[in-house]
Parts: C-alpha cells; structure tokens; sequence
C-alpha cells in the first residue's frame, strides 16, 4: 500500500489543478474586463439610455451583476469543450489526423447514458433512489456511457481508419466524415426502432436539478438570484478529475510514455518495441471514454438530446483544440475553457450591446469566428508548436 | 561577381541550429558540391536558399538580388531550380505534364486566350510541348512521355525530376543527393549528364552528394558542412587532404591521410 | 470466371458498328419505356444509363454528339413534359451534376476539401431572391407582417443578368474567404470551410432582424422568374404537342426551360474545366493537389492557384444557386445545410474526382438512390405498415413498425456509406480520372523503330 502511495508523481497531480484554475481565473478575469470596458463605454450611448429606461439599472451595473453567473456558465460548458477537445487533440497529436467522428462518439457515449437512466425511471428505481443511490445510478450512467464511447472510438478506428493508414491525408478524412454521417443516421435508426423517439430527455432524478444560492442581488427594479447548480457542479468536478486522470496517464505513465513516443516518430517508437498499433487503439480508446462521459455530462447538463447532439459541441471543441493549439494537451484545456467562456459571454452579452440586433442566436457561430481568426494570425494556437507542412 | 552568395545564413528549430552562420559563393558556370556527413544540414540549407523554409538570419543573395523574403516560387521564377532528396514527382501527372510544370513560371497564357484555345495558346502549348520532349530525350528518357510519373523505374524518377527543374531554364541547379539508390553504371550517366548540363547550358550546378566518386569526379568546388557549420571549402585534392573534413567522416582521432582512400 | 467473360463480351461488343445497335437500341427502349409508362423507376434507369453507354461505347465523335443532343434536347423535354415526374428527377440531377462538377475544379483538380460548398450555392440563390422578389419591400418588416401588396424591386428578366452577378460575387466571397485559409494546411481549410458553410446557414437564418434580408427560418418567397413569351410556349406545342398527348402549360414549358438552363451551366463548366484542365492553370491545379513542395519549388505560386480553384468552383455555385431561386421560386435556409455539402461531396467521391463522366455518373447514382430508391422505399414500407403483413419466423407486424422508420430521410446514412465505402475499397472512384494522352513525335519515332 505505501509503495503505491510512493509511485504516485504527485506533481503530475497538482500540475494539472494549477494550470486548470490558472486557466479558468484568468480567462473569465480578461473577459469579465472587456465586457466592463465595453459597457462603460456604451453605458452613454442610445444602449445604456434604453436599457435604464427598461430595467432601471444602468448597462455597467447590469454587466457586473451578471457577471458570476455568466462566468460560471462558461466554466461548466468550457469544461465540457475541453473534455471533448482532449479527444481530438490526442488522435491529432498522434495520428495528425482530425478525427471527425469523435462528435458521433460524443452522442453515442451521451445516448447509451441516457437510454440506461430512462431504463432505471421506468423501473421506478429512480423516483425511489436516496440520494446516494442516485448518485450511484449517475455515476454507473456516466461508466457505462464511457464504456459504450471508448469501444465504439475504437472500432471505428479498426474499420474505417486502420486501413487507410499512408493514404494522402485527406483520404481518412473523408473517411472520418462518412463515419459521422453514419452513426448520425445510425443512432437515429436505433432509437427509432427500439423507443420510437430520437429525442431522448435525461430523467429527473436525484437532486441535480436543485440550486445552490449564493444569495441575491438587487439589478434595478428586479433581482437576480445567484446560484449554481449541482448538475453544474457534478460537470465541473468530474470533468476536472477527467482532465486531471488523462494529465496523469499522459505524463506519468508507461503507456503514456509510449503513447508520446508514437506520436513524436512512429517508425522510430515501433523500431524501439512499442507496439504502434496498440498504442494508436489506446488513443482512441482514451478519446473515446472521454468524448463518452462528456456526453453524458452534456446530457445531464442540458437534458435534451439527439442524434445530432454531437455536431455542434464536437465542432466547438475541435475549435477549441485549434485555439489552445492541436496536438496539445494543456492546450486543448485552455481552448475549451476559453472558447465555453468567450461563448457564454457573447451569449449573454451580445443581445443587450446591440439592442437585440445580435444575440444569443450567433453563438453557435462565434466558435467558427474564432477558429478562422486563429487560424489566420496563429494558425498554432496558443500554446502549439508550428503546424506548418513539413518539406 | 558571384552568381549565389550566403552571409551568416542561420536555420533554427526550436533549440536546434540546423544551420549556422554558414557562407558560401559560388562562381557563374561552375560546378560545385556540399558534402557533409548525415544530418550536417545540408538538405536544410538548400531549403532555406529555395525559401521553403526562411532563414532565421543571414542574407542570401542571389544574381545581384536578395532572396530574402521571397516565396519559393519566387525564388523559383528568379532562376534557382532543384530537385529533391526523395524524389518527388507528380506521380499522377504524365512525364511530359511533370516537365510542362516545370516551365510553369515562362507560360504566358492568360485564362482568356486558354478557354478560347486562341492562336497564341497553342502556339505556346506546342512549343512547350516541343522543349518539354527535347528535355526529355537530353535526360535520357525517349519515347515515355505518355507514361505516368509513378510508373517509371527509380533511375528513370531522378532524370525526369532534373528535366523538371531543368524546364524552368534556372541560372542554378540545386541537386539534393541525384545519385542516391543509383548502380554505378547509373551513377556514371547521370554524371555525365551534369557535366553536359553545365558545357551545354552553360547552367551552374550545387548539388549535396554522398557519394565521393560522383563528387570527387566532378566538382570543381567544394564546400563540407558539419553540424550546421560550413568547416571547409576548397578544391577537391584541398578537400581530400583536410584534416577537419577527416575527423567530421571518421571521428576524432583518426589519422589524416590513414583513410584518404575512403574518401576517394 | 464470369467477370473475365464479360469483359471479352463487352469488348467484342465495342467494335465495328455494335455499339450502335447498341446505343440506339438502348436509347429507343428507355424512351419507349418512359414514353409509355407514367412513374417507373426501372424505365427512368434504362432511359438515364443509355446516356452511359453512349459514354462508354466507341464510336464516331460526331454520332455521339449527335446522339447526346438529340436525347437531351429532343426525348428528355418530350417525355418530361408529357410526365413531369421524369422532368423533375432530371432536373434535380442536372443540379446536383453541376454542383458537382464545380465541386470537383476544387476538389478534384486542385486537391482541396472544401466542406462548405453551398455556402457559394446561397450566396447566389439569395442573391437573386433578395432582389427578385419583394424583399427590398420588406426589410423594415419582421417576416410575416409585410403588407400583401408590395411591389417587385426588378423585372424578372433581371434573371439573367443575375446569373453573372452571382458569379462575380461568389467568386468574390471564395476568394475573400480562401485568402486568409488557403495557406493552411488541407485538413484545417476542410474544417474551416466547413464553418463557413454553417455561418452562411445561420446568418440566412437570422438576417431578419434588424433590417429583414433573409426572412430568416420562412425563406424568401415568391422570386421571380424569367419570362416566357407567349410564343415560343406556341411554338413548342405546334411542334410537339402531338407527341407529347396534351398541351404544355406554362409551368411545363418552365420546368423544361430550368432544366435545359442546368443543362447549359453544365456544358459550360465541362467546356471550362476540360480546356482549362489542358493548360498551365490546369497542370498548376494537379501539380499543388499531387505534392504542394515540389509545385511551389517549381515556380507554382501556391495561394494564386488555389484561389483560382475556389474562386472558379465557387462561382459555378453562384450560378446554379440564382437558377434554384428562380425555378423553385421559393429559398430557405434549410436547402443550404452541412448535409447538402457532403451530398454534393459524396457525388464527387462516387464518381472519382478529377473525373467529369465520373462525377456526373455519381450525381445521377446519389441523386437516384436519395430521390428514387430511399422514397420509393419508404413508399413501400407505409404500404406495408397499412398492410396485415407479417415479417415470417420472427412474427412481426409490419404495423408495428415504428413510422421513425422513414427510409427517405436516411440520407446521412447513405452519404456516409458511399464515403467510407470508397475510401477503402476505390478511393479514385467509379470512373477514376485519365490524364490526357500527348501526341509525341518522339512516340512516333519510338513506334517507327
């Protein structure tokens, strides 16, 4: 037992908690200053004048008060980005290849948790659960959707991806392509075969739904309760021991010593004894599980999915690998945290700086925005190394 | 007034100084070789002069003009021309297409005159089409162009990446290791082939060899490089006897003149 | 064994004057088929594949030729108007053909994917439907409230000199786009593109305020349409009234006009991309698709080229996306979809990129299996599910079956199939593209020895 506890890189732990709060801190603190300068400044235009008359507040009061709640929005959905983010920045980092069916691993790893926990409601073993147990049958949900996602990630990659290997590279992507497509439909025509539905809602169960209150603040003539969710909480704790898990085997392991050795020179890792191909497998396989409990979180989070659940999140958190620079992993952190908070911001926000000519509406697109300016003025994201072609 | 000048051209990746401070000029008509052993940086000091990758310091000049801060294509345009270490080929393009690109940047058809086929487009095709089939019959490669590029033999590849880099009409050849995987009766045409392309054409050539025969055989300058530095530059029977070139091929502490014949 | 007998089969077939028996007997059996029978999926495929054996079978140029217009210009608008039916299946794979082929100029010569493809297909669709209907009129309206008797801001003969605006104005938005992204490495351009696809998607969704340009999620309609004189309706019956059995409408008579415009977008692009194939902008195309280094080493000015590739793709999709408006008088953002993209894309991987007669064979296989087989399908199931049918051995009802079940909205399913599938088993397509063979005097010289 001691011996265990002495094999631990305790480093390798806290590291990752570092640089996650570090990240979290840091880019909501650069927001939060933007979005108080802009509204300082639009405070005396025709914008600020129409929202005092409205709300009875003025547009810098409304902005700050929002403020925590806005802020831990984005940190729960950023954190859901960066898990999915760590999928495609591992494949990427070993394969180079973008593998774009990792959003269908995402809704299939979100699906296959959800169906189970309609099963248990059914039984009526939910509505009885204590609370504890409720916990159990989430925690089972999540498992069993990792489960489903990693075996799946991996298929996918024997049958669709393995023998295009050495192809020209857009040939697995197009590969990759079909595969999403595929179990796009795939999933729809389980679902509708077996429920009939593909529009799946996460049973109300446990106290998930219930708020913390941190207390109220009085915005003009209304208030505005400020709180968290559990649901919220549980995304964020098991997202981070997530994030935390993958840093370790990453880093401080054997394998994923190996899995790094593949992914710098993989004639060279192969020449060394390691096993390319099982180390490819155990990528997607760590991708997967990943992508999986990331959906379910997603699902647990925002209740209602589809077959096509996966595409938006998937192509945010691809995003989001691109910004934090794709291939790493620390990166992938970072964009997914910066991009879930940029978005929540543009989100709330957007829709009050232009009168409601442009809201919430456009945040699905303000990923893409973001990833074409990157791509254009630091096309290796932030903390990458140069993605140039080699010669 | 030399045809290629480097000053203190550097090459980094990350903490890696593929080249360092290196120097050369090379003289109009002449043929000259950089040799070097394994992972000297050679090949990434003729990225850097064909603009693939940009230097990091130093100044290339070339024909009276700085190549700083052009693409490759425009240093390709300028008149350098090269091949590759790995061949590379358009191999789904016939020969003669392989070539035709080659003569890329001296094609003057506007889109106009190629969508209505007008006189000057084909007049222009067909005298492409006649060069690029003289190249290939002075490279040795008679009666193939029909053929796709990925279907000829490896000694065939290399010649026709030279007629490719030849159609562009260069003032300077670079050669990235032309007689690698070559028997030695190939070895010797395309030797002879250079020699030809520098009498006839009157075409510099720079080209990083390996084997010592080929370089010894026909340069007539030569510059040797070693961890990213250029550590001697000469005549060939200069080169054979330096004592530093000695130690980079064999390791410190071997006797000069010992092993002269290796080299060789 | 039997593969092997075929292929002598077929090659003792395609000598001497057999594959003219064989093409007109082919071409007069689907007409006849057609002609007589008012909904037949099998009389529409022997009819379409006689446009593939007239292809594939070795004969005089000028025959084929002949034999191409005739059946395109003569049999398909007779037999379509007499059924509009066939006029509409042909018409959507006129579409999906030149969509293809414009795909193709950037996929499959200059090598770069591009996953928002319709996007340029919008852009020219809305283009015409913001200035050919009433829009201008409404943009102070939220949709649904404008008054019912505004005005027209242009006639609709405006049409045709919107064809060449979208065009420009494609062009312009590929270019505007590829500048910043065409540097990037092929996997980043196909995500990108791809978001690009989705902006246009939700920008068409959501221009409705604060100023009305789209009509958001209702679409803009109705959109003008060219006029059609009276006479050459008149003239069209006089002639082929007879055969046809009734009188052709005015919306007949347009239905066979949009198809034959298709019909001339695709002409054209095959008459550009084939000359411009031949040619050094062609041979720069290949050379970037084939290794990127050894182009730009050889002088290829790599953004300049594939620019041009964008820019020329997308502005065929400018083109068609103002005839779409205009034939369908109706748009909404639902017709530009991701899907829409990677149907147009699937096409192109059927039929082998790079490779005219293979893309437009993928069209008509992917337009045919989406619009035929996956209805006609699901046609069959509901028949089945009114039925008292019973699956046998595992005693299932058919009524049970659940009505999610619709085969016709399978098409993610099939695109993808067709994707994977031919990325492992014929990455070059059905018909895989041939380079053009050179007359060398030094072949002849070689041959003469």
């Amino acid at each position: 037992m001691n011996r265990f506890f002495l094999s631990i890189n305790v480093r390798e732990l806290v590291r990752p908690l570092g640089q996650l709060t570090l990240f979290s801190l840091g880019s909501a603190a650069a927001l939060s200053i933007i979005v108080l300068i802009m509204a300082l400044v639009l405070d005396q235009t025709i914008i600020g004048e129409t929202l005092t008359e409205k709300l009875n507040v003025s547009l810098y009061t409304y902005t700050l008060i929002n403020l925590p709640q806005v802020v831990l929005d984005g940190l729960t959905i950023g954190f859901v980005y960066a898990a999915i983010a760590l999928g495609y920045t591992m494949v990427y980092g070993v394969l180079e290849f973008i593998n774009f069916a990792h959003s269908e691993i995402f809704a299939v790893g979100a699906f296959v948790g959800v169906e189970i926990l309609i099963a248990l409601d059914q039984t009526g073993m939910l509505r009885n659960a204590s609370l504890g147990m409720a916990y159990v049958f989430l925690i089972f949900a999540i498992l069993a959707g990792m489960a489903a996602a990693g075996a799946l990630a991996v298929t996918v990659e024997r049958v669709a991806y393995r023998p295009l290997r050495g192809a020209p590279r857009l040939v697995p992507l197009i590969s990759a392509i079909g595969v999403s497509f595929l179990l796009q439909d795939v999933i729809r025509l389980v679902e509708g075969l077996t429920t009939g539905d593909f529009n799946r809602i996460f049973p109300t169960f446990g106290n998930f739904d219930q708020r913390i209150i941190f207390g109220k603040l009085a915005l003009g003539s209304t208030n505005l309760t400020l709180g968290v969710s559990i649901k919220s909480l549980i995304v964020i704790i098991s997202a981070v021991l997530m994030l935390v898990g993958l840093n370790y085997l990453v880093n401080a392991t054997r394998i994923g010593k190996a899995i790094r050795a593949v992914a710098q020179d993989r004639p060279t890792a192969s020449l060394m004894g390691i096993n390319v191909n099982r180390i490819i497998s155990i990528t997607f396989l760590v991708g997967g599980l990943l992508g999986g409990a990331a959906g379910v979180l997603y699902a647990l989070k925002f209740t209602r999915i589809d077959p096509f659940v996966g595409f938006f999140p998937g192509l945010k958190a691809f995003a989001a690998a691109v910004l934090g620079g794709i291939g790493n992993l620390t990166g992938a952190l970072l964009g997914g945290i910066v991009l879930g908070m940029l978005e929540t911001f543009a989100g709330s926000y957007m829709g009050v700086f232009t009168m409601g000519a442009a809201g919430s509406e456009y945040k699905d697109i303000f990923a893409f925005s973001i990833l074409i300016f990157v791509l254009i003025f630091r096309p290796q994201g932030l903390m990458g190394e140069n993605v140039g072609q080699k010669a | 007034m030399a045809l290629l000048e480097t000053i203190d051209v550097v090459k980094t990746f990350g903490g890696l100084t593929a080249v360092n401070k290196v120097n050369i000029k090379l003289e109009q008509g002449r043929i000259i070789s950089i040799i070097g052993p394994n992972g000297a940086g050679k090949t990434t000091f003729f990225n850097t002069l064909t603009g693939i990758y940009s230097p990091d310091g130093g100044e290339v000049n070339f024909n009276g003009r700085s190549l700083l801060k052009l693409r490759p294509d425009q240093i390709a345009a300028r008149g350098l021309s090269r091949t590759f270490q790995n061949i590379r080929l358009f191999g789904d393009m016939s020969v003669i297409e392989n070539i035709l690109v080659g003569m890329h940047v001296h094609l003057k058809q506007s889109p106009i005159s190629t969508l209505l086929r007008l006189k000057s487009f084909k007049q222009e095709e067909r005298s492409a089409e006649k060069k690029a089939e003289e190249l290939m019959n002075y490279v040795g490669l008679k009666g193939v162009g029909n053929e796709m590029a990925k279907n000829l033999p490896y000694g065939a590849q290399r010649r026709l990446e030279i007629a490719r880099a030849l159609a562009a009409d260069p003032l300077l050849l670079l050669l990235d290791e032309p007689a690698a995987g070559m028997n030695p009766q190939e070895t010797e045409d395309v030797t002879r082939l250079f020699r030809s392309i520098r009498d006839d054409k009157g075409i510099t050539i720079l080209l990083i060899e390996h084997d010592m025969r080929v370089v010894m055989n026909i340069s007539e300058y030569i510059f040797v490089m070693d961890y990213g530095e250029k550590i001697a530059e000469g005549v060939p029977a200069e080169i054979r006897s330096n004592s530093r070139v000695i130690e980079a091929y064999l390791g410190r502490g071997a006797v000069a003149g010992q092993h002269e014949e290796k080299l060789q | 064994m039997a593969p092997l007998f075929f292929k002598a089969l077929l090659e003792k077939l395609n000598r001497g004057f057999w594959p003219y028996i064989i093409i007109l007997s082919h071409t007069i059996l689907g007409t006849s088929l057609v002609y007589s029978t008012p909904r037949s999926n099998v009389a529409f495929l022997v009819l379409i594949t006689s446009l593939f054996s007239l292809y594939y079978f070795k004969t005089d140029s000028r025959f084929k030729i002949i034999a191409g217009a005739i059946l395109a210009l003569v049999v398909i608008p007779i037999v379509g108007v007499r059924n509009i039916f066939y006029l509409e299946v042909i018409f959507q794979i006129s579409v999906f053909a030149a969509l293809a082929l414009g795909l193709n100029i950037v996929v499959g010569f200059a090598g770069l994917l591009d996953l928002g493809y319709v996007a340029f297909y919008a852009v020219g669709a809305y283009l015409w439907a913001f200035f050919g209907s009433q829009q201008y009129y409404v943009l102070s309206f939220a949709p649904g409230t404008q008054p019912s008797n505004l005005p027209f801001l242009l006639p609709g003969d405006a049409f045709y000199l919107f064809i060449f605006f979208a065009i420009i104005v494609a062009a312009l938005t590929g270019i505007l786009l590829g500048m910043p992204v065409l540097r990037l490495r092929g996997d980043y351009l196909a995500i990108v593109t791809l978001g690009f696809g989705e902006v246009i998607r939700v920008l068409a969704n959501n221009l409705d305020k604060p100023l009305n340009f789209t009509n958001g999620p209702q679409g803009i309609t109705p959109i003008q349409r060219p006029s059609m004189p009276q006479a050459v309706a008149d003239w069209f019956n006089d002639l082929f009234g007879g055969i046809i059995g009734h009188t052709a409408s005015i919306a007949d008579l347009y239905n066979v006009m949009f198809y034959l415009f298709a019909l001339l977008v695709i002409i054209v692009i095959i008459f550009v991309t084939r000359r411009l194939d031949d040619s050094k902008i062609g041979r720069a195309w290949t050379a970037v698709r084939e290794d990127e280094t050894a182009a730009i080493a050889m002088g290829v000015p790599l953004v300049k080229m594939k620019l041009a590739a964008f820019a020329v793709g997308a502005s065929f999709a400018g083109a068609m996306g103002v005839l779409l408006a205009a034939s369908r008088t109706f748009i909404s953002p639902e017709s530009f979809s991701f899907m829409q993209s990677i149907g147009v894309l699937s096409m192109v991987i059927l039929g082998g990129s790079g490779s005219i007669p293979g893309v437009i064979l993928g069209a008509a296989t992917v337009t045919i299996l989406n619009l035929q087989i996956l209805q006609g399908f699901s046609l069959y199931l509901s028949e089945l599910r009114q039925s008292d049918a019973i699956i046998p051995i595992i005693n299932f009802a058919w009524r049970d079956l659940s009505t999610q079940l619709d085969p016709a909205k399978y098409q993610r399913l099939l695109f993808g199939l067709i994707l994977i599938l031919m990325m492992i088993f014929r990455p070059a397509g059905l018909i895989p593209a041939k380079r053009r063979k050179r007359k060398l005097a030094s072949d002849t010289a070689t041959a003469e020895k």
